[in-house]
């Protein structure tokens, strides 16, 4: 069975919106484990736990208005050229494109 | 950062791919180029890549880097670029910036964010996005790709320019499941944008949400919800030098299409984190919602606090999911979760695996008898109850674990009382073992108590609110009370009809306690179902084909609801959804163990009110439901509180074994939590004493040490050694691997006229273990021919999981056997496979992991049944095969090497009595005691019904599942056969071809007893060989064993031979046994051959036993009542003869044995043998005295002396002789072949071809010998 060492380094995600936390791997632009990948914002990422073959899940990111942890779940953030999370969407609704609008209107009912 | 900056500024360019920007591109490009040389330089990747991340939040960091880096000239231009750099959407506008450099910024006023740095940047932002505006106003001829490419016709040469990166790699290899996924996707995209690009031909680019501090692009665009992107040096060269530098791209891939094609990657990529998120997402949110999550802290303070906890929940509650990741999350990390089923472990540890994100890693594990993936790393190990009791053996204070979780206490397995006490013990040793117990909420206390008062969480199930009715059922006696009244169940199917509209979905389930009442209700629901046609009837019991039994998950048509009729197994181990109605009868059939006959009953009892209630919850388990009870509230009332546990319910053998072999000498003094029967135990200790297993003190024997460690019953772990060591063992396997799964011949197998018919050429007219072997063998060689084993066992009324399970069980037993040195270890025989047998190997592994996938699909949706699906009918298409069959059709076949099964299926084809005479010598080594005799009134008829008696039940009966139930006539005596003798005639006759039944178990059910697995086997050689007393009258010409069986020999003669052939075959198997066992433990370091000696004596043992089994001796055979043998016995102190008292003298010298007998009085020979203690009827007692005193000349044939003895000095004699080890035996045996060819002038060397050995026989024995082998 696994020894005490192990147990170090666990860093937790947890979405400040909704009550979602995971473990995650790395946090940043560029995941270590995802040679070529690069995001457009920081994230939170996780190895892909659902493959054998490598991957990577990006799980949340930041507010760039707030700076809050959101997760990227439908009902806690958007990302429409830098991640907001709902409720600065909300506030700033009249900045987006009608397309988004709907759509954050939408998450303001979920 | 130049990497970086490649990728950016072409991420989403597609969209807006015009002449301009393609020329933008380029010079880009080169710019780009330029710079990396510089600063690759200056900078190693790593930094650039955190100052990439660093320059989307902080610009002016960009500058202070750049004043750094960077000719000051040169950086004007470097900011935009490194503008770019940070999303890919912005950077188009950037390009040109230059170009409407004129532009008013659009600007926002009242900025809240008093970051400096950040308005800057988005002043930036904003700037560019009403820059694109323009931009796009101002290329009105700008060329739109369409989306009528076909991309997939260029797959060679996208994939050679994106996918040669690693994190690519598996789209690029055609036919895995990446490269298929990716390139459906394609085609989706692509079909999906064209259809929009159609629909949205003439409306107008909306434009215009209001500009703030957000500074948004105004134009809205797919690419800009992206938040990914990615590196490819391919596509940079591409885009540099419009080539590849080795590879000829084909003309139609312009940059706008390549373009074009990376937009699909980038919305690939965000499509597949989207989908991979909402997975873990979705985890995290059914993690919350179970009524657990509410306790979880909870849980974690009281482990702090106290030792032991008890964790109390129903079913859905989510304990055995969460409990053990809610340790981990609190810093355990080496758990142990014991399970009673070894399905649920590996079952639960991948459900955890999955939930912990570690589905692939082997931090969660399981562990069971046979299989394990627990590695170094893992922290939760879900392994048998049973396991970790076996873990005790090298760990006693289980010092591996810092946690155990025992889930379904309540269920009360014979291991968990067992593992319960035993951990009692440990956590007082222990101090740091925490005890988590986990239960259903029923007889709670008595865990707490258990442990001294351990405080308990309840934790609430989920379940509906259930409408509860009492509608007792009056007893008819009108009606045959035996059967089953369906009436009342039928009313209530009416109620349902009447009361619910058919639009409301929900099911019946139905609990009876056994097959026929099961029967008696179908029957009768099904001619209702057929008036009303709303109902689809199923019965569910375990001795269903799996396919029948699966059919109770597939949903009903619209407006017809599923009628499930079932036993207890629907209570916990089969769950099925969407049942609103519950009948419960009340009752249930329950196997209980009658000690004193080693009987099993299954008789009928009321249920107890916690299963009663288990019963009620199946119908709230989905929704709101209803549950009838055909009881009266006063019955329920009555009813037992709890269940009774399955160790008072069962014989103890093993488990008390194993507690002699983890050092707890006492069973009687074990702190059980509801201690057994102690007549339970006292009759397990005599059982395991008989086996040979304890010694008189209750010690182990060297066979009890072996068989503890085999995982297996005692009498099947007898037969396994006992197999390997007479090199019967592939046969063994077989026949033990049949006997201890569930019988393959399901219910139809009897009733069906056909599958009798197509069954018969499989049976054995030695019995049932052999039909078992013969169906086995069968079904292995019609799987050898490449036929479908399937038809041919829905044929025949078997079910063909049972045979996968029974390869799976030998494989199982075979490599347990070789853990033990008990079987050698092949060498790796790595068979030669032609180049073709490879390739098909190859394609059935391709075949079989498509299938998996299918079924995997298949599983998800749950068919539909029809009206029809309650029949079930024998197909005879081959076209209906399920895809599950397929999937372990090939799975056996590449697991197995179908060559090799075949080669020893035909062995066992070919056997010849001999062998199948010494195979059930082996097994009876196992079954022996359970031997029955004959009633002489039996006529062997049809329609009659035979009786048996054993040692302590009289009257047993055939079990209908015999083949001798059916065929009576295979029982019919030798001496029988050709005439008729009259009962008088029969007593005491003298025959060579008394048989016996020896059977697996004892079984009562409707209150008649039953033998099941019943097989022939010889009279005195199976009772002479194993039984654990045999006593003797002074010319031994009578004899009984074990008190009931008594013996007669014709002659004094035969008599002395059979007594002596018995000592010597008994002392070389015991010395042989012994042998090969201390082989067994030595050679537990060290892959150990068998040992040359063991070798010689097994070769020995055999061709004597051989000898011994085909002697024609003549003998009479009887059963002594009990209260005969109170009489049997001549008594201690009662040898008044002079003669015999002086020779007691000179015995005593020589043979520690020889005492008188404490209670039979006699000379106690050997352990089994006590010589003439039986009182001879009158008349032979003179007879008896004269020749007991008489000496004669005699040489031992053991060590060639010659000496002056009586009976009983020569009996003492060989008994020592033998027991030296069988080395006498051996130089008999070479003396033998000399002496016999020798004594026997008319003898002739003879050559057999069939048993291919040389032989030295006269020419009527040729003859002799060759019937034997046409015998068979």
């Amino acid at each position: 069975m696994a020894d005490d060492k192990q147990q170090h380094d666990r860093r937790v995600f947890s979405c400040t919106t909704c009550d979602f936390t995971v473990d995650y791997h790395y946090k940043g632009r560029k995941p270590p484990f995802a040679n070529c990948i690069l995001l457009h914002e920081e994230c939170y990422v996780l190895k892909d736990p659902f493959s054998t073959s490598g991957g990577f899940v990006t799980v949340g990111g930041l507010c760039s208005m707030c700076n809050r942890d959101v997760c990227l779940s439908n009902g806690c953030s958007l990302f429409y050229t830098q991640r907001f999370c709902t409720n600065c969407s909300v506030k700033h609704i009249q900045e987006f494109p009608h397309e988004l609008q709907q759509e954050i209107m939408h998450k303001l009912k979920s | 950062m130049e990497t970086n900056q490649s990728i950016h500024f072409s991420s989403s360019s597609s969209e807006l791919s015009d002449n301009d920007t393609v020329t933008n591109y380029e010079s880009q490009f080169s710019n780009h180029g330029k710079r990396k040389r510089k600063r690759s330089r200056s900078a190693g990747a790593d930094k650039d890549c955190q100052l990439g991340h660093k320059h989307s939040r902080h610009l002016s960091e960009e500058h202070k880097h750049y004043h750094s880096h960077s000719h000051k000239r040169k950086l004007k231009k470097m900011k935009h670029k490194h503008h770019k750099s940070k999303h890919g959407h912005i950077d188009k506008e950037c390009k040109h910036q230059h170009k409407h450099r004129t532009e008013a910024s659009d600007q926002d006023s009242n900025s809240d964010i008093s970051d400096s740095e950040k308005e800057k940047k988005i002043q930036k932002k904003s700037q560019s996005s009403s820059e694109r505006k323009n931009l796009l106003d101002s290329n009105p001829d700008t060329e739109t790709l369409d989306y009528n490419f076909d991309f997939s016709k260029y797959k060679a040469s996208l994939s050679r320019m994106f996918f040669r990166e690693n994190f690519f790699s598996k789209i690029a290899i055609r036919g895995s499941q990446e490269h298929d996924d990716f390139w459906n996707f394609v085609n989706k995209f692509v079909e999906f944008q064209r259809k929009k690009a159609e629909k949205s031909k003439d409306a107008k680019v909306q434009l215009g949400a209001e500009s703030g501090q957000l500074n948004l692009p105004k134009v809205f665009d797919v690419s800009y919800k992206i938040n990914i992107s990615f590196i490819s040096k391919d596509f940079d060269v591409f885009f540099k030098k419009n080539r590849l530098v080795d590879y000829q791209l084909e003309k139609e891939l312009s940059r706008g299409r390549v373009l074009q094609f990376r937009s699909i990657i980038l919305h690939y990529l965000d499509f597949q984190q989207k989908q991979k998120f909402q997975k873990i997402y979705k985890i995290c949110k059914d993690q919350r919602e179970l009524p657990i999550y509410q306790h979880k802290e909870t849980i974690i303070q009281m482990l702090q606090k106290y030792q032991v906890i008890v964790v109390a929940g129903d079913t859905g509650c989510g304990k055995s999911t969460q409990v053990p990741q809610y340790l981990l999350e609190a810093g355990y990390h080496k758990i142990a979760c014991t399970q009673p089923r070894r399905i649920a472990c590996i079952s639960l540890a991948k459900r955890v695996g999955y939930e912990t994100l570690n589905e692939y890693g082997s931090e969660v594990a399981y562990q069971v008898r046979f299989e394990k993936s627990k590695t170094q790393s893992t922290r939760i190990l879900f392994l048998t109850e049973g396991l970790l009791l076996r873990q005790m053996k090298t760990d006693p204070l289980l010092e591996m674990y810092n946690i155990i979780i025992i889930d379904e206490v309540h269920e009360r397995h014979v291991n968990t009382d067992f593992l319960l006490g035993v951990l009692k013990c440990v956590i007082k040793q222990r101090s740091d073992l925490k005890l988590v117990l986990m239960s259903a909420t029923i007889n709670i206390n008595l865990f707490s108590n258990y442990f001294n008062g351990a405080p308990v969480l309840k934790v609430p199930g989920r379940l509906y609110p259930i409408e509860l009715e009492y509608c007792p059922v009056k007893t008819d006696d009108s009606v045959d009370s035996k059967r089953l009244d369906p009436r009342p169940y039928i009313n209530i199917m009416q109620r349902i009809d009447h009361k619910h509209p058919s639009t409301e979905r929900g099911d019946l389930l139905i609990f009876l306690s056994g097959m026929s009442e099961i029967m008696a209700v179908v029957e009768a629901a099904k001619a209702y179902a057929q008036k009303t046609k709303r109902w689809i009837v199923l019965p569910l019991h375990s001795a269903l084909s799996i396919e029948e039994q699966d059919k109770v998950f597939d949903y009903a048509p619209d407006g017809v609801r599923k009628c499930v009729v079932s036993t207890n197994i629907a209570e916990t181990s089969v769950t099925i959804d969407g049942v609103r109605f519950i009948v419960d009868s009340g009752k249930v059939k329950e196997m209980s163990f009658d000690p004193k006959f080693k009987m099993q009953k299954l008789q009928e009892f009321w249920i107890s009110r916690a299963s009663s209630e288990q019963r009620k919850g199946r119908a709230g388990r989905t929704g709101p439901g209803v549950c009838y009870r055909l009881y009266d509230e006063s019955d329920y009332n009555s009813f037992d509180e709890y269940s009774t546990p399955e160790l008072q319910r069962v014989p103890l053998d093993s488990l008390i074994l194993q507690m002699i072999s983890m050092g707890l000498p006492d069973a009687r003094k074990f702190p059980f939590i509801e201690p057994p029967n102690m007549s339970s135990v006292e009759n397990s200790i005599i059982f395991l004493k008989e086996q040979a297993a304890l010694a008189s003190d209750e010690s182990l024997t060297p066979i009890g040490q072996m068989l503890s460690m085999l995982p297996v019953d005692v009498v099947i772990g007898k037969m396994l050694i006992m197999g390997s060591i007479f090199n019967m063992i592939d046969p063994i396997l077989s026949i033990t691997a049949a006997m201890s799964v569930q019988s393959p011949f399901t219910n139809r197998a009897y009733t069906d006229h056909d599958a009798l018919v197509a069954r018969k050429p499989l049976e054995s007219e030695h019995g049932d273990p052999f039909t078992l072997l013969n169906a086995f063998d069968e079904w292995i060689q019609v799987k050898a021919q490449g036929q479908g084993t399937r038809k041919w066992c829905k044929r025949r009324g078997l079910e063909e999981q049972r045979f996968y399970e029974m390869t799976k069980l030998k494989r199982q037993f075979k490599d347990l056997l070789k853990d033990h040195h008990l079987l050698d270890r092949e060498e790796a025989t790595a068979r030669y496979m032609s180049s073709d047998e490879r390739r098909a190997q190859h394609g059935e592994r391709k075949k079989l992991n498509e299938l998996r996938k299918e079924k995997m699909k298949d599983n998800k949706r749950r068919k539909f049944l029809t009206l029809e699906d309650e029949e079930f009918k024998v197909s005879d298409e081959e076209g209906d095969i399920n895809k599950g069959d397929d999937i372990k059709d090939l799975e056996f076949r590449l697991s197995n090497d179908l060559n090799q099964l075949q080669e020893t299926s035909n062995k066992s084809r070919n056997f010849t009595l001999r062998d199948i005479n010494l195979m059930k010598i082996i097994l009876c080594s196992g079954l022996y005691p359970q031997v029955a005799i004959p009633d002489e009134c039996n006529t062997y008829r049809r329609d009659t019904e035979q009786t048996f008696h054993t040692k302590s039940k009289p009257f047993v009966l055939l079990h209908p599942t015999s083949i001798f139930a059916s065929h009576p006539d295979l029982l019919t005596p030798k001496y029988l056969e050709h005439k008729k003798l009259s009962q008088s005639e029969l007593k005491g006759l003298f025959s060579s071809k008394h048989e016996l039944l020896a059977y697996v178990s004892l079984l009562e059910t409707n209150n008649k007893p039953y033998l099941v697995n019943a097989m022939k086997v010889p009279a005195l050689q199976t009772v002479t060989l194993f039984s654990n007393s045999i006593d003797t009258n002074a010319d031994c010409t009578r004899l009984i064993f074990d008190s009931w069986l008594e013996f007669k020999f014709k002659d004094a003669l035969t008599a002395e031979k059979v007594i002596s052939s018995v000592i010597q075959l008994r002392s070389t198997w015991h010395s042989l046994l012994l042998v090969r066992l201390k082989d067994t433990f030595e050679g537990l370091e060290e892959d150990r051959r068998i040992s040359t000696r063991a070798r010689q004596l097994e070769r020995i043992l055999a061709s004597k036993l051989t000898e011994f089994l085909n002697a024609d001796f003549l003998y009479s055979i009887r059963r002594v009542l009990a209260a005969e043998m109170q009489r049997a016995y001549v008594g201690p102190g009662k040898v008044t003869d002079q003669g015999t008292a002086a020779m007691f003298d000179k015995i005593l010298k020589v043979n520690s044995m020889g005492k008188e007998h404490p209670i039979k009085g006699g000379i106690q020979v050997t352990d089994y043998l006590t010589f003439n203690c039986l009182l001879d009827d009158a008349s032979a007692s003179v007879w008896g005295e004269f020749t007991q005193g008489m000496q004669r000349f005699w040489k031992c044939p053991l060590c060639g002396q010659s000496m002056l003895v009586n009976v009983l000095e020569r009996l003492q004699h060989e008994a020592v002789c033998s027991s030296e080890g069988g080395q006498g035996l051996e130089q008999l045996q070479v003396e033998d072949s000399e002496k016999i060819s020798e004594l026997n002038p008319l003898r002739k060397s003879y050559f057999c071809t069939e048993c291919n050995k040389e032989l030295s026989l006269t020419t009527t024995e040729i003859l002799k010998h060759k019937k034997t082998h046409l015998a068979t």
